[in-house]
């Protein structure tokens, strides 16, 4: 079935709140429920269900305007300091990582695993840039340091470090949002 | 231009709205339009983020209303979301009355 104007343009608000770290059930909710009295008042002065949609949409305002409103309301120095907190995470760890002396995998890994878990747990709203921040370093450095710039070199080995930090990331952040819920926090 | 002015006013103008009772966003919306005779016209979208960090801010409550066939989140002024208005309302009266010296209204 194909889905309303106002069912698509809540779906691509979740997507664009989503990837802002924004999206929460209830802000969706709140929008549904704004939109739906609107095209009824529409309807109620006498607009056909077509008309009373896009007068609803165009006065509610473009996903993207209100995606970067919410986005910009919600900006705080928390998120800042997180970020260049991960920035120089990832940093130490590919320092020590490049170590002649340093021949533990497992406490890397672990440590990008836990870091990046922790970051979004503590409530960084981006888990992607998180794994990046992390994550991106170390794959930098060995391929700077070995001058190795095969495709496992170059591909794989970046694509298995952004792998793991990811799955740290977006495990805290679905942490984060259970406790969110379950203690109903704001 | 009167949206970029509005801008900065806006959390004013939405405290001066809850301070009459309670109301959920698409009432707000429409008595901002309808008080503004449509001059205030923004995207409402972004009225809910506003909102929201005003709630955040400890401004405003909210909850949500079973009452009615839809499920709508109300706000509702805290006490010192009072204060805030009360305060925002007299840096306000100082400051248009400036402006109306100044330009000679």
């Amino acid at each position: 079935m194909k889905e309303n104007r106002i069912q698509s343009y809540l779906h691509k608000l979740q997507r664009h709140l989503w990837l802002r770290g924004l999206a929460d059930a209830e802000t969706l909710a709140e929008v549904e429920s704004h939109l739906l009295e609107s095209v009824e008042s529409g309807l109620r002065q006498g607009l056909s269900v077509e008309d009373a949609e896009q007068r609803t949409l165009e006065r509610f305002g473009s996903v993207k305007i209100v995606a970067r409103t919410f986005e910009k309301e919600r900006k705080d120095g928390m998120q800042k300091l997180l970020l260049a907190l991960a920035v120089l995470m990832g940093l130490f760890i590919a320092y020590v990582d490049s170590r002649p002396t340093w021949d533990d995998t497992g406490i890397t890994v672990g440590t990008m695993l836990l870091g990046s878990g922790l970051i979004t747990l503590l409530g960084y709203r981006r888990p992607w840039l998180i794994a990046l921040a992390i994550g991106l370093w170390t794959p930098l450095y060995e391929t700077y340091l070995s001058r190795n710039f095969s495709l496992p070199g170059v591909i794989l080995f970046p694509l298995v470090i952004l792998l793991i930090t990811s799955v740290g990331a977006y495990a805290g952040w679905a942490i984060h949002l259970g406790i969110r819920n379950t203690f109903h926090l704001a | 231009m009167i949206g970029e002015a509005l801008k900065g006013h806006l959390d004013l103008l939405l405290l001066a709205i809850l301070a009459e009772g309670p109301a959920h966003g698409y009432a707000i919306i429409e008595s901002l339009r309808s008080r503004s005779g449509s001059t205030f016209d923004l995207p409402e979208g972004t009225i809910y983020p506003a909102l929201h960090r005003l709630e955040s801010q400890g401004l405003l409550r909210s909850r949500w209303s079973e009452d009615s066939a839809r499920r709508k989140r109300i706000y509702q002024l805290t006490p010192k979301g009072q204060q805030v208005l009360a305060k925002r309302q007299e840096e306000w009266k100082k400051f248009s009355k400036a402006i109306n010296a100044t330009v000679g209204i």
